[in-house]
Order: C-alpha cells, then structure tokens, then sequence
C-alpha cells in the first residue's frame, strides 16, 4: 500500500512549489552578482568620453544612486507582475529580446539536439556492440574529444575549415541580409516563417547557415549520448532476459535489436532533458562564434555593457526554461518509475 | 545534389514540427519588399551596434552611421572635407559668437510625408535637451540657451558661450538629426520601428543586433542623393566572423572594426580590396599628475624623448595605424606635429639629460596601466612596446598593470597609474574636439593636470569665429601640451574598409569624419 507521501499529486505540488525558493535565490544571486562586478552601465557605455560629474547624472537619471534594496525590491516585484522591464543599454523591452531572438535560439538548440541525437546514439549502440574493437575505441575517442573541446574552439575550427574548403559555403549568421528582408516574420523562426511562406529556396537557404552552428553545439552533447548509450548496451547485452532470449534461440542480430538497443535507450531519453542547461549555455558562445541572432550572444553583449536589467531579465528567462523542463522531466520520471516519488 | 536539397528539405520538415508549435506571435517585421529603383543592392558588414535609431537615444558611433543615412542635419561634412556645407539647412552662419542662424531649404518633407519646418528643428534640439537620455549626446549641446524659429525656414539658436564648435555639433547625427514633431513624443524616445527621418534612405526594416535594411528615399532633398536603391547591414558579433564574410563575398563592404592582423591578411587577397583612408581616431597616454612621478615634469618630458612611436605602429599593430606627434591628429586646421617640434627623434641621452636637470634618480619607477577589455587585443601589445622601449633606455623600470575597463576608469583616476592608455574618437571634425575635453583643469579622465592659460586659450578659440585666429590658438595649445607634457600621444588609426570587386564610392568616404556615406556608394559588380 502506498503512503500518502509517495502519491503523484503530492509529488507534483512539492516539485512546483520547489520552484518558488529556486528561482528567487538565482534572481537574488544574479542581482547581487552584477552589483558587485565592477563597474557601471554608465562607466561602460561612455566612461573614458565624460567628466564623473556628468556620469554621475546619468547614474541618477537611471536610479542607480538609489539604496540597493529599494533597486532589489523593485527588480523582484517587476518579475512578480512579469514585468522583465527594458533594456538600460538600448531601451529595449526585454520581453521583445526574448520573442525577437528566441526563435533563433530554439532553432540552433533543436537543430544541435537532433544531431546530438542523429550521431551519438547510433555511434553509442555500435561502440557497445563491438566493444573493445578499433570501432569502439575509436568512437570513444570521438566522444571524449567533442565533449572536452570548448565549444568555441570548435567553431572557430570548424570556420575556418570550411572558409578554407567548403567553397562558398556560410560561415555565419542565421541567412543572407536579402532572405531575412524578405521572409514575412510571422513566428519570429526564421526557418518556420520561410516554410510558411513556401519560399523552398530560402528554406534550404536557411538549413546552410544552420548547418554549422548545429554541428559544432551538436557535437559538444553528442559525446555524452555516445558514452550513456554504449555503457547502457554493455549493459544490457549482460541482462538475464537477454541471456534468456539468446537461450531461446533468437538470432542474435534480433537479441540485439529488440533487447539490448531498446531497454538502453530508455536512460538515454530522460537525459536528454538534463542536456538543455548544457544546451543553453553552450548556445551562448555558439551564438557569438557564428553570428547567430540568439538570445545568447545578446546576454553577452548586455554583460559587456553591463546592462544590469538586460542581464537579470535574460538570465531569468534562462533559468525559467531550464527549471521548467526539469520539471518536466521529474514529472516524467515519477510517471515512468513510481519509486522517484518515495 | 537534388539529394542534398531532398535531404535538407525532409530535415527542414522534422525540425519545423518541433519549432512550429514553440513559435511566438506576429511580430509583423518583415515585409517581403522588393526594391525600388535599379542598382545592385550591397551589405555594409559591420561588428559596431546600434543603440537607439532615436538621435536623442544615443550617442556611438554605430547608431549615428544609420542615423547619418536615415536624418537630415543642418550642415554635413562633406566627404574629404572639414568644413560643414548645408543639408537642411541652404545656409548657417554665426550672426555673432552666440548667434547662430540656419536657413533651411525649400520644400522639406520627412519620409512619411509631413514637412520639415523650422517648428521641426527647434523640436528637435529642445527634445533632445529635455529628454537627456542617459545614452544620448544632449551633453554636446550644453551651449544652447534658446532657440528661435522667426519663420517657417529660419532657425537661431542662442547660445550661452561663444561657441564656434556650435556649427560642427549640427553636423553630429546624435545631436544635430532633424526629427519629426508629429510622430517623435517631446519626452520620450520612439522605438525603432518608428524611427522617421528626411535623409537620403529609409529604414525599411530594422532587427536589433542582427541588420538593416534601407532603402532610398524618393523624398530627400539636398546634396546626399543616394546611388544605391537598396542597402543592407549586417551587424556581426566577431571581427573574425566579419573578416570571413568579407572573404567569402556575403558582405560586399566590411568596415570597422578589424583586427590588424586581420587588415594585414585580407591585403594579399585576391577576392577583396583593402582601402585606407585618413582617420581620426587616436590613442594616447595619459600622465596621472597626482603621483610622485606623474607630477614631475622632468620625468614626463623624458618618456616623450624616448617613446618610439613608428616602433609601436609597426610591432603592436602590423603598420595598420600612424604615428602620432600632437594629441590633434594630421589634417585638421591648426595642427603641428608638436611633439616632434620640441622633441625630435627620440633620443635616450636627451632623456637622461632631462632626468638629470630634473634631479631624478635613474631608473624612474613607473606604473603604466591599460585595459584589455576596451581597445581590443592590441592595447596589450601596445603597453608591452612601451615597456620595452622605457626600459631598454635604462632610465626607467616599467611596471604593467592592468583592469577591466570598467574598473579601469576608476583606477586612473585614483592614482594607481603613473601613466595610463587611453583612446578618443572625436564627436566632430574641430581641433578643439581634441583640447578642451583633455586640458581644462584636468580634463574629463581628471588627472590633475591644470594651467591657465591653457584654459584661456580654449576659451579664446571657442569665442572666435576667425579661422586664423582659432588656428593660431591651437597650435599655441599643441606647443603648450608638448612642453607641459600631461599627455603622450601615440597614434592615429586609419579609415579603413574592405570591399568586393565592383564596389564604387567606398574610398571617398573613408575620411576622418568616419561618416560611412553610404549615399555616395554603388555596386556596381
């Protein structure tokens, strides 16, 4: 008999109610953080052209000179009303940050996952079907070396490459300056918004530029699906049920497909959930490697400047995001193995 | 390759279903527009970003280039000139030193068809005052009392000085950009879609951070008329992104800001052409006078013996830059190669000389600060060459230290440099643009540094109206800096751009105004 702890209901309220100190103690550490960094979005912007006099007007113009609690309260109760406020920087709603460069993000983050997905798994079962062969070690190689190469490494390698030898082939932004002017945003995805429209040759136009900055952030998740799902059919392939199979005179080829590969790809999907943090911070320097319009390298730029409203209301959309989805996946998780509930 | 697109077409599709239903609302941007009138369109590549395309909302260099193209001003500055002509305005000319009066042309009219009147251009000044936006340059009209409009195309501003730099502040696109008193909100900012403006193009679409598109304005009157139908920017985030675009012809035109070694690569290249122009834009160090050293004058006049400043363009930035011997760079009236004038070529014996009139002790002690974080990677190399070159003359022993920038400024100024980098990009083309912010009672980066007359001469330059008398008081000032030594200069960058084949036009631009006129530019490849 379950108890009345371990019910789904309850778990679900606890997980969500969760929710509430986590996000409060990022919001409060990402406010403090960019308080105490150095410097000013005054100082940064035009620091080095104005007299401190006059910089210090700027300051008050903005409500910087006023006590750090009344600026903290004011940051919290605008999150409360979802108000993320507007950029000090450029005046720019940060709502329209979120809705002008997120198409472009989600882009990049689903077409990397899908790659992740395409090359690791594959590359994973084959690894832990031959294990210890030259394919298997060579396929660990691969992942260990994509997993350890920064991000932005590999992008710039990967740049140069192809601006060496890929022949006119995109080595950044997300389409030519004409596709984008002339592609109807509807949905704020570029590739979505040509796919509407039917303009096919903007499509493919738009899967060439993604194909790089999804190769490079794919690469970086693909080493952790190739080493998951090799472990998961090593271990599998030492199951009893599939001792038994083989006892029973299945082929083998069939043992391994229907039994090993299936059952050890189950771990595999609920980490692809966990990979979206990585995802997303990967994405911020993919996004500045390659020119792409995403949230990301924006959140840089802000930084840079030290746009304090910027970065706190793009750092909470980021968080919300991630938060979200492990959430989801929790919920996932209780639903599919009851015993993450007690 | 049908495959290829087969393939790439059945992987648009899986990867639209999982966007599709994440997508957000119509933000209606866009607009499928065809371009009117002929002419190739181009891409001005570009690693600058715009703050606001509102004049009153900013105040860099990337927000006034789309500004240059989207307002009229008053005067302009013509391309391989100094000296404003009208634009708006058929003519401007100082009735006394605080009277300054614009007739503007006949016949005016914004892009969205309302007339541009002098009713627009007192609006526009007083708005820009009024608002004060922290990002904008309302600073630069500090001068301005009040402002007259007797009829519909006479406008006089009273000033609170004289002020002769008045006449170039109206060129400047942040300050001077003509805007529309029905469409821009006397106390607010208008967002950048709704931008309006009465200049040879019109924003046609505009998204934050990644481009523009401008298209030409059938409307505009006045000598700027465009070549081009049709322009695109991009904005990339890297320099290395931008040189690459560059290479592979998806920009047609890269300007600012590329590395020196980027420069120096792209000039053996077959695919593009590197033109350079006069610049103005300068770097300097700058003597903190508040510490033991810095204040005294024997030590600062021995580093200006020493410094070797054709070493520095050549071994910390490949030859991109140019020597700089006056903090007021080559090409502007009343300039003098100062430091060459009172120190000539650099020379250790001289410097110990200076040191030992001075009752130095040899080797000086010296903090010397810079910033990796604001002038680019070649600041580093920049602080590096001086070292070496203080300490091979074996009269100094140089310390380097550095921050972040926006530590930095507050380091300088707490004296924990001897001698610190810094740079200037002028806000308009007068010689005064490089005096009075530097040397009157220590200038904006507050290093002590104060003499009367110095300020008195700024303040005589202002007041006159004169081109030889202002001349004269310049070179006076430059004499008096290079004697005085507060500053060292350094070097002065070039204008410099990348382009396709078939580009025309791109040369002409490139002057020390660092105006892209992209007016004047066609492609014609």
């Amino acid at each position: 008999m379950a108890s009345r702890s371990g019910s789904l209901p309850r778990y679900i309220v606890q997980r969500v109610l969760l929710i509430i100190p986590m996000v409060w103690i990022l919001l409060t550490m990402v406010f403090l953080l960019m308080r105490v960094a150095p410097g000013d979005p005054v100082s940064a912007s035009v620091g080095g052209r104005l007299t401190e006099a006059a910089m210090d007007e700027r300051r008050a113009s903005l409500g910087l000179d006023r006590p750090l609690l009344t600026q903290y309260f004011e940051y919290l109760g605008g999150i409360l009303r979802l108000d993320l406020g507007q950029t000090i920087s450029d005046n720019r709603p940060i709502i329209d940050i979120v809705k002008e460069n997120g198409g472009a993000t989600l882009t990049l983050t689903v077409a990397a996952l899908l790659i992740a997905l395409v090359v690791g798994i594959p590359a994973g079962l084959i690894a832990g079907r031959f294990r210890d062969t030259t394919g298997d070690v060579g396929i660990r190689m691969f992942g260990i070396l994509t997993y350890a190469a920064p991000v932005f490494f590999t992008g710039i390698l990967v740049q140069l490459l192809v601006a060496e030898y890929g022949g006119d082939w995109p080595t950044s932004s997300a389409s030519s300056p004409i596709t984008e002017f002339t592609v109807q945003s509807r949905t704020n995805i570029l590739l979505v918004d040509a796919m509407l429209m039917g303009d096919w040759s903007a499509v493919l136009e738009v899967l060439q530029y993604l194909l790089l900055p999804a190769l490079t952030l794919g690469l970086l998740i693909c080493g952790i699906f190739i080493r998951l799902t090799r472990v998961n059919v090593l271990q599998t392939l030492q199951g009893d049920y599939v001792e038994a199979a083989r006892a029973r005179g299945i082929k083998e080829s069939k043992v391994v497909r229907s039994h090993a590969f299936r059952n050890a790809l189950v771990p595999v999907v609920t980490v692809i959930g966990l990979q979206v943090a990585l995802l997303l911070s990967g994405a911020v320097l993919t996004e500045k490697t390659f020119n792409w319009p995403g949230i990301g390298s924006e959140l840089i730029d802000y930084i840079e400047l030290r746009d304090y409203a910027a970065v706190q209301g793009i750092i909470t959309v980021f968080a919300l995001v991630v938060i979200l989805i492990s959430l989801l996946i929790d919920i996932i998780n209780a639903l599919i193995d009851p015993r993450v509930r007690y | 390759m049908v495959s290829r697109r087969l393939l790439a077409v059945a992987g648009a599709g899986v990867l639209a279903a999982s966007l599709a239903a994440c997508g957000g609302g119509d933000s209606g941007s866009g607009g499928g527009g065809d371009a009117a009138g002929g002419g190739a369109p181009w891409v001005l590549g570009t690693t600058d970003t715009v703050t606001s395309l509102d004049p009153a909302g900013s105040y860099d260099l990337g927000s006034s280039t789309l500004q240059y193209q989207m307002y009229q001003q008053l005067l302009t500055i013509p391309a391989g000139s100094n000296t404003p002509e009208g634009d708006a305005a058929e003519s401007c000319s100082y009735d006394d030193p605080t009277t300054f009066t614009c007739k503007l042309r006949p016949g005016l009219t914004f892009s969205n068809g309302n007339e541009l009147t002098s009713s627009d251009v007192k609006f526009t000044f007083e708005r820009n005052l009024n608002i004060a936006d922290p990002n904008g340059a309302s600073v630069l009209l500090a001068s301005v009392d009040s402002i007259e409009t007797p009829d519909d195309q006479t406008v006089t501003f009273n000033l609170n000085k004289p002020d002769t730099t008045f006449q170039f502040v109206v060129t400047h696109a942040s300050a001077g950009s003509i805007v529309d008193e029905e469409t821009y909100p006397a106390d607010a900012l208008v967002a950048n879609e709704e931008a309006v403006g009465s200049g040879p193009f019109v924003m046609a679409e505009y998204q934050d951070g990644n481009q523009a598109s401008l298209e030409k304005s059938e409307s505009y009157k006045g000598p700027r008329e465009a070549k081009s139908s049709q322009v695109f920017v991009k904005y990339y985030k890297e320099p290395s992104a931008l040189k690459l675009a560059a290479e592979n012809g998806e920009v047609q035109v890269a300007w600012r800001s590329l590395s020196p070694t980027d420069i120096k690569d792209l000039q053996g290249s077959d695919s593009v052409e590197v033109i350079e122009g006069a610049g103005s834009e300068i770097r300097y160090f700058v003597w903190q006078l508040g510490t033991n050293m810095g204040k005294e004058k024997a030590v600062r006049q021995a580093v200006a013996e020493v410094i070797d400043r054709e070493a520095i363009a050549q071994r910390a930035y490949d030859g991109t830059v140019d020597p700089l011997y006056s903090i007021v760079p080559p090409g502007f009236p009343g300039q003098v190669d100062a430091f060459q004038d009172v120190y000539g070529q650099n020379s250790v014996s001289e410097a110990r000389g200076m040191l030992q009139q001075g009752g130095i002790q040899t080797p000086v002690n010296l903090t010397l600060g810079y910033t990796p974080s604001h002038y680019g990677p070649n600041a580093v190399d920049e602080a590096t060459e001086l070292k070496r070159q203080l300490d091979a003359s074996g009269l100094f022993n140089v310390t380097l230290k550095s921050a972040e920038w926006t530590q930095y400024q507050d380091l300088y100024k707490q004296n924990a440099y001897d001698l610190f980098q810094l740079g200037w990009f002028p806000d308009f083309l007068d010689a005064d643009n490089y005096l009075a912010p530097f040397f009157v009672d220590g200038g904006f980066y507050e290093n002590n540094y104060s003499n009367q007359q110095v300020n008195q001469l700024v303040a005589k330059e202002q007041g006159s109206n004169k081109d030889a008398t202002r001349e004269k008081t310049f070179q006076q000032l430059q004499q008096i800096v290079a004697e005085d030594v507060p500053v060292v200069p350094s070097w002065v960058g070039k204008n410099t751009a990348v382009v396709a084949p078939g580009m025309q036009g791109v040369e002409e631009t490139l002057d020390p105004a660092f105006i892209f006129r992209m007016w004047t530019v066609s492609n014609e490849g």
